[in-house]
């Protein structure tokens, strides 16, 4: 099992790289595998990490009271979990196209929690607490216990969020000292998206660097181990 | 009926939420509580009606004979196989566990993995330094990827110290400048959304 698990690990990705040359249909037969088995891997995953704890056994949970021969423990209250399922059933209505607007319904209900939520979590997690970051460093100044290097470091975060945000400011028009203010953002952008695609590529060559280590130590290892056994 | 009551339904959600943040009231902690447990509730509905979407879209290119129809019968054999094994008998079976590990994993490495060559081709296009701009992008890619690698110390002793400095502090002012603005940009929906003024999640129709 676990050899052939090897022969097939290799031979889809050696079809995936197959795709370097051109589209072929070894490249199309894994991508399309691929799409499959994510997705049924994900259907399990919901449906026993996602439906069953907190669908179904809510609804049992609210109906077994009801059963009969079963004592009433939970009694009305439990009931009220049958809302949500019965909103989330409405998403079947997308189904049908007479009846797609129910889906409207549960949509609201997770776009105003969504909206609720975001509101005091962006104002808190982000803004208090990256602004917080970005000022709190000249308290050490005032205090005289950061360094001179410390001094300039701190100076030159505040000048980056500054300019950055002033990049994105749309209210005034970009001229005179704006405009300079808004080059300055963009040198600091450049500079961040530099080190993202920096870390992006190293991160992908990672993989890749994986991916040719399975291919030469675990399959081609495994295909020379058995021809020294054999001759 | 059709648009004033989500739109209400997510006024109230939205309001409530947002109260239920700034008060400790038992009353309130368990109405958050409530309502997250609400959201969980319906958001697999949500990834039934996704799925059922797909197949519906694979079985319409198998009846229509799009171009390369033939492959959807292989998504369906993916989905057949990975639900059937693992619905009944729970993601920890090994059998699912073995089609995880030995389809899905080595899949997944190697199509990310396969990005590496087109990031390649793309960096050959973006890295030409024709102004100060894309030099300042140059410079800073090629000195964090050599900072990443032993290489880079070899060449430089001080590489990864410079590529860790750069990091900590020109780019992340840049990055808390685009947090700072991508949040103030999602307060500002969420009250638009809220308030009933952006409606898009409602989609056409009356």
């Amino acid at each position: 099992m676990e050899i052939f698990g090897i022969w097939l690990a290799a031979f889809l990705t050696l079809s995936i790289y197959s795709f370097l040359y051109r589209d072929n249909p070894f490249y199309r037969f894994a991508e399309y595998l691929f799409i499959g088995i994510s997705v049924g891997y994900y259907i399990v995953i919901y449906i026993h990490q996602g439906f069953i704890p907190f669908a179904w056994e809510p609804f049992w949970a609210a109906v077994k009271p009801f059963w009969p021969g079963i004592p009433r423990e939970a009694g009305w209250i439990g009931l009220i979990k049958l809302i949500p399922i019965a909103l989330g059933l409405l998403f079947f209505g997308g189904l049908s196209p007479r009846h797609t607007w129910l889906i409207r319904y549960p949509s609201a209900v997770l776009v105003g929690f969504g909206s609720g939520i975001s509101i005091p979590l962006m104002l808190q997690t982000f803004i208090f607490e990256q602004t917080r970051g970005t000022v709190e460093p000249f308290a050490a100044i005032n205090a005289g216990t950061l360094s001179p290097w410390g001094i300039i470091e701190a100076v030159l975060m505040l000048i980056g969020v500054a300019c950055t945000l002033t990049y994105f400011f749309f209210s005034v028009e970009h001229r005179g000292p704006v405009k300079w203010l808004s080059k300055v953002g963009i040198a600091f952008l450049m500079i961040g998206f530099g080190a993202a695609f920096g870390n992006t590529v190293m991160g992908r060559v990672a993989l890749l660097i994986q991916r040719v280590d399975f291919l030469l130590n675990d399959w081609i290892g495994m295909i020379i181990g058995w021809l020294g056994t054999i001759f | 009926m059709k648009r004033q009551v989500p739109l209400v339904l997510c006024f109230l959600f939205g309001v409530g939420i947002i109260l239920t943040r700034f008060s400790p009231h038992p009353y309130s902690q368990f109405f958050y509580e409530e309502v997250n447990s609400w959201v969980l509730i319906i958001t697999p509905f949500a990834l039934v009606l996704a799925t059922v979407t797909l197949i519906r879209a694979h079985v319409t290119r198998i009846r229509r004979r799009t171009e390369y129809w033939q492959y959807s019968f292989i998504v369906f054999a993916g989905i057949i196989t990975m639900v059937v094994i693992g619905v009944p008998y729970g993601p920890q079976h090994f059998v699912f566990e073995w089609l995880f590990n030995n389809i899905q994993v080595p899949m997944d490495a190697t199509m990310f993995s396969l990005l590496a060559f087109f990031i390649a081709s793309a960096a050959y296009r973006a890295f030409r330094a024709r102004s100060f701009e894309a030099t300042l992008l140059l410079v800073t890619a090629i000195i964090v990827m050599l900072g990443n690698v032993p290489v880079g110390d070899l060449i430089w002793s001080e590489t990864s110290s410079v590529k860790q400095w750069i990091l900590n502090n020109p780019n992340l002012s840049a990055r808390r400048g685009i947090i700072l603005g991508v949040s103030l940009g999602v307060i500002s929906q969420s009250i638009r959304i809220i308030l009933g003024i952006e409606r898009s999640y409602l989609g056409g129709g009356d």
